[in-house]
């Protein structure tokens, strides 16, 4: 890229529609995945902690699907759902994010000491109920550490999508990459590290919200 | 009433830990479970809200054969108390407190008023309500759980263990305030504990227990202190129960004799407000150790005998006005009553 200074400002100045509109996109395609998946993982996650033997066989699948590189998940899934559509990105994003908030959703609800656990029970607690009302919100602290590793795993892999046509920010990378012209790729990836940054924030937040109690020496695991 | 009728509960591992257990707990009185670790407390009591489900015999509620009330319900209707106190975390003490009267259905305002008031009956300060548990101490906590056990008024208490996790001071006090509470509300209380200290001072019943949940002997804790029923249970029981088991007895049976009258060649000196300031004698003045009949132990008042450089303690009223004189052969003659032997020819002195 000789001669060609990394970033030409009137290039951003000119293109302002065009990259709030990828980021817009960027941000559904990589966080709408994350939300399924806590939505899915909360469930799921209790059903594993009342009934242990279905914990292993699950954990075990998603984990496989996380070890498939995506680009090849994407096009096994292009036949199905389509060429560049929302879908093709976001069914194997939402995968990922619940390889990862699965395992701490179990981990959490598994976290409340034990004393704690059975005085809930000899308080009258049934197990539903007491999973629910006792363990569920003890395990915020952890559902919101595995949401902020999913969050940014997810926005980071949703770049890849670009490649089949769907990638948010990630078509800055490619289309800079093709004409040699750095400016798209320093505002891809500034766009990219502060769209991360901005949803570590909301997390924290909401963890402070939601888990008051949780404290600041809460350790929590992964 | 909670009657074991035989009852035992085996794990599945084969492990034994409770063996054909009979055992009475009379309502509205405390029953203390001791002994050694792995004797089968905390099974005896689990046995009572089915968190252990016996294997063999029954455990009676009020006549009623526990397994066939339902779990859940049975538990809401009885308190419970731990050695962590397990709070829950994600609750502020207030709603710790609130947890059976929320899980009974009653209405929210209700129910904090009714936790409100708990936290004032185990001495916590009204603003203590709005911390979470991480930001309680130690013994705090526990008054939490005990406020929690009651918040419901259950007639039943199981504790295990509810103070041994707290430093020796906190424990003393939270021991006072159990006996303080219990004559307030006389519950049906199931204690346990591996401190024989905690037994005598809490217990109206003691159970000694040993392997496989044996009963070693069932008795009040002065009889149980002077009367051993064979060496093991005398040897759980530690030394010194002799003169521990007159901490359980009244100073009050100790004949006095009046103030004015000389002990020994000394005589009691008093301040205009009737309080002992010492006995003079012998060219000499020597300072007093007192008692009171009304409130003090026999073990007190052998104390202050033993202290007193003259031989005999000062028998004082509430106020600390002293009332009479306790000589030592008096507080002996006392012992000896204990006992049921004839009175010392020396002490004349009418009872
Ligand atoms: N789930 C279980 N499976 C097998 N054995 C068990 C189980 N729970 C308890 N036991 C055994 O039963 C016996 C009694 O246990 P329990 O907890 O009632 O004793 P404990 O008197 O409360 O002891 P500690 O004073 O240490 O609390 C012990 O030998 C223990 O190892
Ligand atoms: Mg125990």
């Amino acid at each position: 890229m000789d001669g060609e200074p990394l970033v030409r400002w009137y290039w951003i100045g000119d293109h302002l529609g065009y990259l709030w509109g990828l980021l817009a996109d960027h941000a559904v395609i990589s966080l709408v995945p994350v939300l399924i998946g806590l939505l899915l993982a909360l469930p799921l996650g209790l059903l594993c902690t009342r009934f242990p033997r279905l914990y292993q066989p699950l954990a075990a699948t998603f984990n496989v699907v996380y070890a498939l590189p995506s680009l090849a998940v994407f096009v096994v899934l292009i036949p199905y759902t389509g060429l560049a559509t929302q879908a093709t990105v976001m069914i194997p994003l939402t995968c990922y994010a619940l390889a990862v908030l699965l395992p701490t959703t179990v981990d959490g609800l598994r976290a409340v000491p034990d004393p704690v656990r059975q005085a809930a029970t000899a308080m009258g607690y049934g197990p539903w109920r007491r999973l629910t009302a006792v363990e569920l919100p003890s395990a915020v602290p952890y559902v919101v550490a595995g949401l902020r590793v999913a969050a940014v795993s997810s926005i980071s892999l949703a770049s890849v999508g670009a490649l089949i046509g769907r990638g948010g920010l990630g078509y800055l990378f490619i289309d800079g990459f093709q004409r040699t012209f750095p400016t798209p790729i320093v505002a891809g990836i500034v766009l990219v590290a502060l769209l991360a940054l901005v949803t570590d924030g909301v997390l924290l937040l909401a963890r402070r919200v939601l888990a008051p109690w949780a404290g600041r020496e809460t350790a929590v695991r992964r | 009433m909670i009657r074991f009728d035989g009852a035992g509960k085996r794990h599945p591992d084969g492990t034994i830990a409770v063996e054909g257990l009979d055992l009475t707990v009379p309502a509205g009185r405390t029953t203390v479970l001791v002994g050694p670790s792995g004797c089968g407390k905390t099974t005896i009591l689990r046995m009572v809200n089915r968190m252990v489900e016996p294997t063999s015999g029954r455990v009676l509620l009020d006549g009623t054969d526990v397994t066939e009330l339902e779990a859940a319900k049975l538990r809401r209707g009885i308190g419970y108390v731990i050695q962590q106190a397990g709070l829950f975390p994600h609750r502020k003490v207030i709603d710790n407190i609130a947890t059976v009267p929320h899980l009974l259905g009653w209405d929210r305002k209700k129910a904090r008023a009714r936790a409100h008031e708990m936290l004032e009956l185990v001495g916590l300060a009204p603003e203590t309500a709005k911390r979470y548990p991480f930001q309680l101490s130690g013994g705090q906590q526990q008054r939490v759980g005990v406020a929690r056990a009651l918040a419901a008024d259950p007639p039943l208490l199981l504790m295990d263990e509810p103070f041994s996790a707290v430093d020796p001071v906190v424990r003393a006090g939270l021991q006072e305030e159990l006996l303080r509470l219990q004559s307030e509300l006389n519950k049906t209380v199931l204690f346990v504990t591996h401190d024989i200290e905690e037994a005598v001072r809490l217990g109206d019943q003691i159970v000694v227990l040993r392997e496989h949940g044996r009963i070693g002997q069932v008795a009040d804790p002065a009889t149980l202190l002077a009367a051993p029923a064979d060496e093991q249970v005398a040897a759980f029981l530690g030394r010194d129960r002799g003169l521990r088991g007159l901490g359980l007895r009244p100073a009050g049976s100790i004949a006095l004799t009046p103030l004015d009258e000389p002990f020994a060649g000394w005589r009691l000196e008093l301040d205009e407000a009737g309080r002992a300031t010492g006995w003079t004698g012998h060219g000499e003045h020597r300072p007093a150790a007192a008692f009171d009949p009304g409130a003090d132990t026999l073990r007190t008042a052998l104390d202050a005998t033993v202290l007193s450089p003259v031989g005999a303690a000062v028998a004082v009223d509430g106020d600390g006005r002293a009332v009479g004189i306790a000589a030592r052969a008096a507080v002996l003659d006392a012992l000896d009553a204990l006992h049921a032997l004839p009175p010392r020819d020396e002490a004349g002195h009418g009872r």
